[in-house]
């Protein structure tokens, strides 16, 4: 099957004992070892895949304790998963230092552990390099969210708010994700990939725990692979680099022959395509047909923007403008899917989402309302000739919301809202259209020239 | 030249390689002895120059913060305005010709090749310039660590981005610029801006040490690789100084690139250049000791010291004396008369005040529905007066006002001045360090009379004494020249015990008689706050 290439050197006795802990260890966490991750394959419908799908696929992380996979989605593992994993690669590691005297090294296993490990880390770092190369995982901000306080949106949505602004930025993310992942696909150039990794997941790892992410785990998952492949030339390069003397290289290779050969090309060239070409290429579209952020539904045509509540009734009793009464609606935005959300002096619990989900279906896309508590945001059904919204709260914790308006629009862009909310009472809304300069747009072609706003 | 380079002996290759017997073929090198080619060393030449240019500082400013620093008496500023500078040869009118800002770096490129073709024209005996090269290095590693150094300790005691104050907590997202939307993330989340300031801290200290050197600028060219990136997406305006240390850190890496692409990627035994200067001479034994504990002392002991004042007396982009206890937190405006007449709360009226806040230091900010000139600057340089200090306007608009306020709290007297000059000059991001100097060497006359000044608490004194400084002392005066005019308002203030319930009376700043009564509302965020804050108030 393959020869290897080394002189056989003698490995010592506790660098075998820890080759054996680490290697068990390791291939239960990379290797995709879960049933329960088999039932999620199976129900991919591989004829419309989408890269949602390919994402998934790229987050495995065992999950014999947590178990916390929902259908269609794979969640993340947790400390309690990664404890049972120490310790069955601790039992076994004993168990085999028992029963096998006789290896002078473990070269060949240490190779296709580390090949493991490289394409488990490619996957895994490709996954999140196009989705942000293609501007999709932080989107430009909402209408509702540009008129939102900063105060009224938690730190994590903050975070990703303030990448969204930048799509450049967030490319050149990715393009740097994206790049270290291919480097990991060739074992020579595996280091440089991995040390990138340790230095840009690191970053990202504590992001997740400062902004409250829900990522960290995940981000310490693929560190750790990192590390492991990062210690393979530590030795080597701390002695070339800081003691400054000559070093020799590696010299273990593995040959491969005759049908092994070709299939070692076919597997790897199947893998780069479908995790690089084809995913790639699904992110690509997604970005230009579908953000998955938000919702895919299209909203009232021409509607989109900012309104003032002009006149507000209740029970046919009118409110006026009020900094105290949370009854009373201040505004309203149209978003250009079929989103509405309201202002008023009402706080809202917040929906909140700290990992990264891909859904096709609108209801599940909510990043617009995810980790805000400014305004309440309600998805509609147009009737466009009965002129009636049929409204439903998006956050979870409000589902019970649900009501319908009678809509009027007129030439000038206002809208007048008539009907029965959620809770029996006749509400009148009259909406005008608000012409909203904002500074974040007026301000993006710099900063030199004077701006009265 | 009292120094040599030496390679490592043969007795040390055996030692560290037990392997090298079974190498093919080792890539023999011996740097100290081997020539150089021409290419190498007309790229040196021009290289040595440009980067003495880049590393060497020149200017006039920088030259006279230095020798008026009071040593006995320090700000952080002293410090950080020595590590700070950049080389600045001569920039063009017509902005399009500074290419971004990185006409100096041109130039000093182009004064760079003029020099080295010279030198190559004069000097036809030397064939290697490994001294000379390990001393540029030298020269580079100190020049970006101190550089470095200087700006993590701002992250490391988090006050490089503040906390955002109560005015834009409230301000929409969409009225903010990128630059400000950047700043505040960060600002956020105070323990990240720590570990910000310990990779930049970690960087800078690993350029002190020749062996750490290597790992200190694979670390710096990552973050402020990212730095510069992050400036250029956000408009952030400082992209010309970060991108100097990736210039500096990718230079140091240069040594190091081929060996470990030989050794890594091609997997061939290697040599490493080894450059180590044998000091022959004791006083230049000792000159070298003082020198880098010299260096180490001031910078990162010293420093760390001056910082920990600033984050904990006075974070230098927020002001730094506290408002009237009082008179603290979010306020609806229940009532506002102008002129004895009653104007009813309506967000769209463009005179009544609307979200009025308080915050922690003397800042009274307001909302009015009408468009204002706006200061789009970055909020940051180092003035001493609070009234400078504008972080809490800059980048924000949505009709927000922000006024300074000194308080003679025997009479109960609030003099208010907004915090952006009128018609200012400071319409773009440069600007903003605390006036316009030297145009006439009096201090402006006060709309503040006489007998209140004396119940108005001196400025200069009013921050904790552990934070006074020779720099401040100096720096209030001057500021206090600035002959920019700005609106006031002169307000009387009567509240409650707690300060929930005021009631402003007096003249706002066109002159009207306003009657405003303010109510204190417990507005909830989303956003959670952190414990590790700046400022003392």
């Amino acid at each position: 099957m393959s020869t290897l290439t080394t002189n056989q050197t003698k490995w010592k006795e506790y660098e075998k004992a820890a080759f054996r802990f680490f290697f068990i260890y390791f291939v239960l966490q990379a290797l995709p070892l879960d049933w329960k991750y088999f039932s999620n394959l199976f129900r991919i419908q591989w004829g419309s895949l989408s890269f949602g799908d390919i994402f998934y696929i790229s987050r495995y992380t065992p999950q014999f304790i947590s178990g916390s996979s929902t259908p269609d989605t794979w969640g993340i593992g947790t400390l309690a998963d990664w404890a049972l994993i120490a310790v069955i690669a601790l039992i076994g590691a004993i168990v085999w230092s028992l029963r096998d005297k006789k290896s002078d090294n473990y070269n060949k296993l240490y190779y296709w552990l580390r090949v493991i490990l490289r394409y488990r880390l490619a996957i895994g770092i490709i996954a999140y390099g196009f989705i942000k190369f293609f501007p999709l995982q932080s989107p430009l901000p909402s209408i509702s969210n540009l008129n939102t306080s900063y105060g009224d949106f938690n730190r994590w949505k903050l975070f990703s708010l303030s990448l969204g602004i930048v799509p450049g930025y967030e490319s050149f993310l990715g393009l740097v994700e994206i790049i270290v992942g291919v480097l990991l696909l060739f074992r020579k150039t595996t280091t440089f990939g991995a040390v990138i990794i340790l230095v840009f997941t690191g970053n990202v790892f504590i992001s997740n725990i400062a902004y409250d992410g829900g990522e960290a785990l995940y981000a310490l998952y693929l560190i750790s692979i990192a590390l492991f492949l990062t210690t393979y030339d530590a030795l080597r390069i701390y002695n070339l680099v800081a003691l400054r003397k000559p070093t020799a290289p590696n010299t273990v290779k593995i040959s491969l022959s005759g049908q092994w050969r070709t299939s070692r090309l076919v597997l790897k060239s199947l893998f780069i395509f479908f995790f690089v070409f084809l995913y790639g290429y699904k992110t690509y579209a997604a970005y230009h047909h579908d953000i998955y952020q938000y919702p895919k539904a299209k909203g009232l045509a021409g509607a989109a923007g900012l309104y003032n509540v002009s006149d507000f009734r209740i029970n046919s009793k009118q409110l006026p403008y009020s900094q105290t009464d949370s009854s009373r609606w201040n505004d309203v935005v149209f978003e250009k899917w079929n989103t509405i959300s309201i202002g008023s002096l009402k706080r809202f619990k917040a929906d909140t989402s700290v990992t990264e989900e891909i859904s096709r279906n609108n209801d599940d896309r909510k990043y617009e309302l995810d980790g805000t508590t400014g305004r309440a945001y309600y998805s509609y059904v147009a009737d466009t000739v009965k002129h009636v919204l049929l409204l439903k709260n998006r956050n979870s914790n409000y589902k019970a919301d649900q009501f319908s308006l009678n809509y009027t629009r007129s030439a000038n862009g206002a809208i007048t809202l008539t009907g029965v909310d959620h809770n029996r009472d006749s509400v009148y809304a009259q909406l005008d259209k608000v012409n909203k300069k904002y500074l974040l747009q007026q301000a993006a072609h710099g900063r030199n020239k004077a701006l009265k706003l | 030249m009292a120094t040599t380079v030496i390679t490592p002996e043969a007795g040390e290759i055996s030692e560290t390689s037990p392997n090298k017997k079974q190498q093919a073929a080792p890539v023999k090198e011996q740097p100290t002895h081997k020539e150089w080619t021409a290419t190498q060393r007309v790229a040196f030449r021009i290289a040595f120059i440009f980067f003495i240019i880049m590393c060497i500082p020149v200017t006039g400013e920088w030259w006279n913060n230095l020798v008026t620093i009071n040593w006995f008496h320090l700000h952080y500023r002293d410090l950080y305005d020595i590590a700070r500078f950049s080389p600045s040869i001569y920039k063009f009118q017509n902005p399009a010709y500074n290419l971004l800002g990185y006409i100096d770096w041109v130039e000093a490129l182009v004064i760079g090749i003029v020099g080295g073709l010279i030198w190559t024209a004069i000097d036809n005996k030397n064939k290697q310039y490994h001294n000379l090269y390990y001393w540029l290095r030298v020269v580079v590693r100190y020049r970006a660590g101190i550089g470095i150094i200087g700006f993590g300790f701002t992250k490391l005691f988090p006050v490089q981005m503040p906390y955002p104050s109560l005015g834009v907590l409230n301000a929409h997202f969409g009225d903010l610029t990128a630059q400000k939307i950047y700043w505040l993330s960060v600002g956020i989340v105070p323990w990240y801006q720590v570990f910000a300031g310990v990779v930049e801290l970690a960087a800078g200290t690993m350029l002190f040490f020749r062996k750490t050197t290597t790992f200190g600028a694979i670390l710096l060219l990552g973050a402020l690789g990212d730095i510069t990136y992050v400036n250029f997406a956000y408009d952030g305006g400082v992209h010309v100084y970060a991108s100097y240390f990736v210039l500096f850190s990718a230079f140091l890496l240069w040594y190091d690139a081929v060996p470990v692409y030989n050794l890594i990627v091609k997997e061939r035994f290697t040599v490493p250049p080894v450059l180590i200067p044998v000091f022959t001479q004791k006083w230049l034994r000792v000159t070298r000791i003082v020198l880098k504990t010299g260096t180490i002392g001031i910078f990162l002991v010293w420093l760390y010291y001056l910082q920990y004042i600033n984050f904990k007396y006075d974070p230098y982009k927020q002001p730094g004396t506290s408002g009237v206890k009082q008179l603290r937190g979010n306020y609806n405006v229940s009532e506002f008369k102008l002129n004895g007449q009653d104007i009813p709360y309506s967000p769209l009226d463009s005179v009544r005040w609307q979200g009025v806040t308080f915050e922690k230091w003397s800042s009274l900010t307001f909302n009015v529905n009408k468009p204002l000139n706006l200061d789009l600057s970055n909020g940051g340089g180092s003035p001493m007066r609070d009234i400078n200090r504008n972080f809490e306007l800059t980048g924000v608009a949505g009709g927000k006002r922000v006024f300074y306020y000194d308080a003679d709290t025997v009479n109960k007297v609030l003099y208010l001045q907004d915090k952006l000059p009128e018609q200012s000059k400071r319409k773009g991001k440069r600007g903003g360090r605390g006036g316009d100097k030297g145009s006439n060497n009096k201090i402006a006359k006060s709309f503040i009379p006489a007998e209140a000044q004396k119940n108005i608490r001196n400025e200069v004194t009013a921050i904790d004494p552990a934070a006074q400084s020779t720099r401040r002392e100096r720096g209030v005066p001057e500021e206090l020249k600035d002959k920019r005019k700005r609106a006031h308002m002169i307000l009387n203030y009567t509240a409650d015990a707690t300060g929930s319930h005021i009631v402003l009376t007096g003249k706002d700043d066109k002159k009207n008689d306003v009657y405003i009564v303010l109510d204190r509302v417990n507005r909830q965020y989303a956003l959670t706050d952190s414990k590790l804050v700046a400022g003392k108030y």
